[in-house]
């Protein structure tokens, strides 16, 4: 299978490319946003020097008017370029989050190898950190711009001491820096501490129900309080590195700052500066650390961008599970679905028929033939997988296009789900359908307690994954939405087993007819006595072979297996 | 919680949230409880503070030298008590740093557990009116951002308040006509903070439901991705993803131009500030009543208190709303305290001794809904197994609800060994009537660990033991690292039957005197569904049982049966007797069209049916 792979490096340039306007925007803002700030202590040494230090009332005002502008562009600067690189961020960051929804949810199937929580995470975060790399290129800009201001400044000052403050810094912040593992390691592990107490919090919780029935929580509070002592003994354990940082650094700064004063003074003292020019080079001698650790903090916010972009690419490089033909929709015929010797999973040469007009029970012995069953049905396995052929009306399914071919077959999970929205959208599964086809379909899934028990009716909110129904009536509704679409071949799997039995009685009767049209096909895939009832026919499945079929009443008496399978 | 009491109740907010007051009477509470350390950390961050402000007042009076044609060694001087200073505010501040973050960190360590633990024990009324939604956004998200602003922003916003404090006092020690000349920005920060807090805190609420209502589209999406496909809804729900994606990003491009005008807004104090200071440092160099040094110290204090104040100002939101979390975390520790037993504990052994119970209710009603039951009156003797058969909405488990005491009925009462439930107490109704809901959940991290959660003591062999009398051994081998294998989120994910049969293992861990199973197998597919009536069976050997059956089998293998219709007992008796009746039950049992009905004979069947001659 050819696979567009796509790196994480693709991913970066992508971003800047895309973004490319407001970045370079935003990188000319923010350089004159940075050069301003390095030149705030330049003026506070000239206006002392020019009007303090002198008395001159124009002086004043001129350098009072000065520094005015000064803010004023500084100000200007920083609100538009922010505002520029923000955005260009949190656009990419959107496109990118749409393109891979785009790519899971890929009709042919999403091979990243990921689980749903992973990708769920690649959209919520990496989508995000990866657009970060549009930051770093306007912080690293803006951060070289100030360095060299603050540098062209100190020297036009005096070069000894410029040369020395340049090169000081620098030295200064990556000795400094020499902590900066131990306090990522420290911080990532009291991180990673706090999660698991957070987490587990609400694993607890979300179970209370649960320790609550069997008079756990005593167990469960003890456990999280151990949890807590812990995340709190790491994260002393990271204060103090943290503390010891921030004492090193206002040490390292402040003599540093003893250096530079006292240098400056004797230079001033030797009428080599003027009171002026001492203030401007202490000043920037503590300026200019910003940008130097700005440009470290740029290195690190790179390497998650990278980290994150490797992910985005996982998603989005992700190849197809299938490689579905271009055939339309195939002429119906009056045998809809057949299976000819089908391999996959535990089925071994399974030949099957449904034929048009009739209900077709198979009973699977074992839950994992009935799994396999309703994999190769949905057209989930891709052709390498299995071996044998499923005809819809005659056509090899794989020839089909994969619209083609889910016109025809539908298969409704065992595993329901339902989304957030009113129950008209959930049960017309985004069709324009009238309330009486699905008024009809409610009556047949025996689902009408949802509608009845609530005064919106059809438009009755559902909260996320049908959450606010019980695990019957999520059932029922997929059992409804199913009838609704009225496909020409619909594929059930174990549909009722959330449903108590005299619910079911009346579910079979209202399935039986709801399908009973003379042009459609349907598949029962199911244990339950009450719905292999209403087929015509039953398949049995053991160790991956059809062993038998025939009439329900027919298995039911002649065959003591059948009986006591399906009596549970 | 089930169909009848779920349909139509909206989550409401019943949980309490403290008053500022109240919560800043147990800050201090807790604060006192550590009087020591809470001295220590305060005089060493106000000392460590202090220390910083030497190098500006030093640089002024160096300025004056200058002028003054000083000579070097007083350079010198200078330069070594900045280096001095700079020793001892390194030394403070890490000291008191650390000591700052113990005293914190113990005190909401504190709190966290004390949140959880009243959160675990909250009454079953409460709990059954608000739901665990409250609960858990409060156990979760309201401990993680207090505890998140306490770690990462509160030593860095505490240093800053006291650096703007004390710098402000040492302007004012400097020369007071200066220290009024600073003060001229502060009207101006605090209308700028006021116009951006008035704006920012909707927004951020906002902010965190958009990208909440975003992440959920997309969990949806994913998770019912099989069914999306099917139904051709891709675009549909890439579409509803974008517009999700789109209205969060929206938002938070407009709280970047709240904040960057607010930044606007700050630049703007500052430079009101520093001008004033320099104007002020100008005319009093003039009139001779201050040196040039005091002026330039005036204006290096100022220009110091940039960075600090930016900080206050930024973060004062995040410490805003980790203020109101806080509030409702110090509104969950003041629910009342049923961790407590109240009486004393009875021994293990005597709680195996099946009870007897029974439960009269006249009438049960949620709130001013209708009347969901009516005249029932049922006697469990000691040990004996009760099937609820009726279909969805009959009561079913509304009563199984009030049998296992998390549901109080309106008109009527349970009495365990004759002893009415509501004396029993929650801690010692806990132990002795398990309850095991539909609601399955497997606890994240080592299957022994989830196990443990029902009897702490229990040794490997034990927790063996138990899951394998409810048939789970065989997938126990299966697993990579036996017990220790991570389950739940995150970890190795289990079918719906072997959640199952984990909710029964725990139960037999539990060793309650009674077990009421509600649909306990009602997930479970056909998969292992007659396994699972067989583990549920073997779990409640020789405890007095109330299952909610599901199947016709369930009910089948139980000692009686009651039958229940709209909130009433329509038909009750051994399953042979209801047949003979001829009642709404064998016309049931007769639906499932067996020619030859041959009941389970309860717990002897299992070895019959594994013997049955294989077809084929």
């Amino acid at each position: 299978m050819s696979v567009a792979e796509i790196s994480g490096g693709v991913v970066l340039r992508r971003a800047l490319r895309r973004q490319r306007g407001r970045v370079l925007l935003g990188i000319a803002l923010l350089c004159t946003h940075q050069a301003t700030e390095a030149l705030v202590p330049v003026a506070i040494g000239v206006v002392i020097d020019r009007a303090v230090a002198t008395g001159d009332v124009r002086a004043l005002l001129l350098s009072l008017a000065g520094l005015a502008a000064l803010f004023t562009v500084l100000a200007f600067a920083y609100r538009a370029g922010a505002r520029m690189a923000y955005a260009a961020v949190e656009h990419e960051a959107h496109a990118t989050r749409v393109e891979i929804a785009r790519s899971a949810l890929d009709p042919r199937g999403h091979r990243s190898g990921m689980r749903d929580g992973e990708l769920l995470s690649v959209t919520a975060s990496d989508a995000e950190l990866s657009a970060l790399v549009v930051r770093v290129a306007g912080l690293t800009a803006a951060a070289f711009t100030a360095i060299v201001v603050a540098a062209v400044a100190l020297l036009v000052v005096d070069v000894p001491l410029g040369l020395g403050v340049l090169l000081g810094v620098p030295l200064l912040v990556l000795a400094l820096q020499r902590m900066a593992p131990l306090l990522t390691r420290r911080s990532s592990s009291q991180q990673e501490a706090l999660a698991a107490t957070t987490a587990l919090a609400v694993d607890l919780v979300t179970g209370l129900r649960v320790l609550r029935g069997i008079g756990a929580q005593d167990h469960a509070a003890r456990r999280y309080a151990g949890a807590s002592r812990h995340a709190l003994d790491v994260t002393l354990r990271a204060a103090t590195t943290k503390g010891l940082h921030l004492g090193l650094t206002t040490m390292v700064n402040g003599l540093f700052l003893a250096t530079v004063a006292g240098v400056a003074g004797w230079l001033a003292l030797q009428g080599r500066l003027t009171i002026g020019e001492l203030v401007a080079v202490v000043g920037l001698a503590q300026f200019i650390a910003e940008p130097v650790q700005t440009l470290g903090y740029c290195v690190q916010l790179f390497a998650m961008a990278r980290a994150s972009a490797g992910r985005v690419a996982r998603v989005l490089g992700a190849a197809p599970v299938l490689a579905p033909g271009d055939a339309g929709p195939p002429a119906p015929t009056p045998s809809r679905l057949t299976l000819d010797g089908v391999s996959h999973a535990g089925l071994d040469k399974v030949n099957l028929h449904v034929r048009a007009g009739e209900i077709l029970g198979v009973l699977a012995y074992d839950p994992s033939d009935a799994e396999a069953l309703v994999a190769v049905l949905a057209g989930r396995v891709p052709h390498p997988d299995h071996r044998g052929t499923l005809y819809v009306d005659g056509v090899p399914a794989e020839e089909l296009h994969i619209d083609a071919l889910r016109a025809v077959v539908l298969v409704e999970q065992h595993d329901v789900a339902l989304f957030e929205g009113t129950l008209r959208a959930n049960l017309s599964a985004g069709t324009e359908v009238d309330d009486t086809v699905l008024r009809a379909a409610v009556r047949a899934a025996a689902a009408e307690d949802v509608l009845a028990a609530h005064p919106h009716g059809f438009d009755r909110q559902l909260t996320e994954r049908g959450a606010n129904l019980s695990g019957g009536q999520r059932q029922r509704i997929g059992l409804a939405r199913a009838l609704v679409a009225d496909p020409p071949v619909l594929v059930l799997h174990n549909p009722t087993t959330a449903v108590d039995a005299v619910t079911e009685g009346l579910l079979a009767e209202g399935l039986a007819s709801a399908r009973g049209a003379d042009t459609h096909g349907t598949v029962l895939i199911t244990t339950s006595p009450a719905l292999l009832r209403v087929t015509h026919r039953v398949a049995v499945l053991d160790r991956g072979r059809v062993i038998a079929e025939g009439p329900h009443e027919q298995l039911l008496a002649s065959d003591a297996r059948y009986r006591e399978e399906i009596l549970r | 919680m089930t169909e009848s009491t779920r349909a139509g109740v909206e989550p409401r907010q019943l949980l309490p949230t403290a008053t500022a007051g109240q919560t800043w009477a147990t800050l201090r509470a807790e604060l006192a409880r550590l009087p020591g350390l809470s001295a220590l950390a305060g005089t060493l961050l106000v000392a460590a503070s202090a220390t910083g402000l030497v190098a500006p007042w030093v640089l002024g009076r160096l300025v004056d030298d200058v002028i003054a044609d000083a000579d070097t060694t007083q350079i010198v001087t200078w330069a070594g008590v900045i280096a001095g200073a700079a020793v001892l505010a390194g030394l403070l501040t890490a000291v008191g740093a650390t000591v700052a973050a113990r005293l914190g960190e113990t005190v909401l360590a504190r709190l966290r557990e004390r949140v959880l633990d009243r959160a675990l024990h909250l009454p079953s009324a409460t709990l059954e009116r608000a739901g665990t939604g409250d609960l858990v956004a409060r156990a979760g998200d309201d401990v993680a951002v207090v505890t998140n602003v306490i770690a990462t922003s509160g030593p860095a916003f505490l240093g800053a308040l006291l650096s703007v404090v004390l710098t402000a006092a040492g302007l004012f020690a400097l020369d007071w006509r200066l220290g009024i000349a600073g003060l001229a920005a502060a009207p101006a920060y605090a209308l700028a903070l006021r116009w951006y807090l008035r704006r920012s805190i909707p927004y951020y609420a906002r902010e965190r439901i958009a990208t909440g209502e975003r992440a959920q589209a997309t969990a949806e999406a994913l998770r019912g991705s099989a069914t999306v496909r099917a139904y051709r809804m891709e675009d549909a729900h890439v579409a509803r993803i974008a517009e999700r994606s789109g209205i969060a990003r929206d938002l938070s491009l407009e709280i970047f131009g709240l904040f960057t005008r607010f930044g606007l807004r700050i630049n703007r104090s500052e430079f009101v500030g520093l001008a004033a200071v320099l104007l002020a440092g100008f005319l009093l160099v003039r009139d001779d009543l201050a040196t040039v040094g005091a002026a330039t110290t005036a204006a290096l204090y100022f220009h110091r208190l940039f960075n600090p104040i930016g900080l206050l100002l930024f973060e004062s939101d995040s410490v805003l709303q980790a203020g109101a979390s806080l509030a409702r975390l110090v509104g969950v520790t003041a629910l009342p305290d049923t961790a407590t037993p109240s009486g004393p504990e009875p021994a293990r052994q005597a709680r195996r001794e099946p009870a007897a119970l029974e439960v009269t209710v006249a009438q049960h009603r949620y709130d001013d809904g209708p009347v969901v039951l009516r005249d029932v009156d049922l006697r469990l003797a000691p040990g004996e197994r009760v099937a609820l058969v009726g279909a969805s909405g009959a009561g079913k488990s509304t009563l199984a609800g009030i049998i296992a005491g998390i549901i109080a009925p309106t008109h009527g009462s349970v009495t365990l060994r004759g002893v009415p439930l509501a004396q029993l107490g929650e801690h010692r109704l806990r132990r002795e009537i398990a309850l095991v809901s539909q609601e399955v959940h497997v606890f994240a991290g080592p299957l022994a660990d989830d196990l443990r959660l029902a009897d702490p003591d229990a040794t490997d062999d034990e927790l063996t033991a138990a899951l394998d009398l409810v048939g789970a051994a065989p997938w126990l081998r299966t697993l990579p690292d036996g017990l220790a294998t991570e389950v739940g989120e995150g970890g190795r994910r289990l079918t719906a039957a072997q959640a199952q049969q984990l909710a029964l293992a725990r139960l037999v861990l539990a060793d309650p005197a009674v077990a009421v199973l509600d649909e306990a197998t009602a997930e479970a597919g056909s998969a292992g569904a007659r396994d699972l009536d067989r583990a549920a069976v073997a779990a409640t050997e020789g405890r007095t049982t109330l299952v909610v059956a599901h199947r016709l089998s369930q009910a089948a293998t139980a000692d009686r049966i009651v039958v229940m219709d709209h909130g009433r007992v329509a038909e009750h008796g051994t399953h042979a007797e209801l047949l003979a009746a001829g009642g709404g039950y064998s016309r049931l049992w007769r639906s499932w069209h067996m020619p030859d009905p041959v009941p389970p004979q309860g717990r002897a069947s299992t070895e019959q049916i594994e013997e049955q001659p294989v077809l084929g």
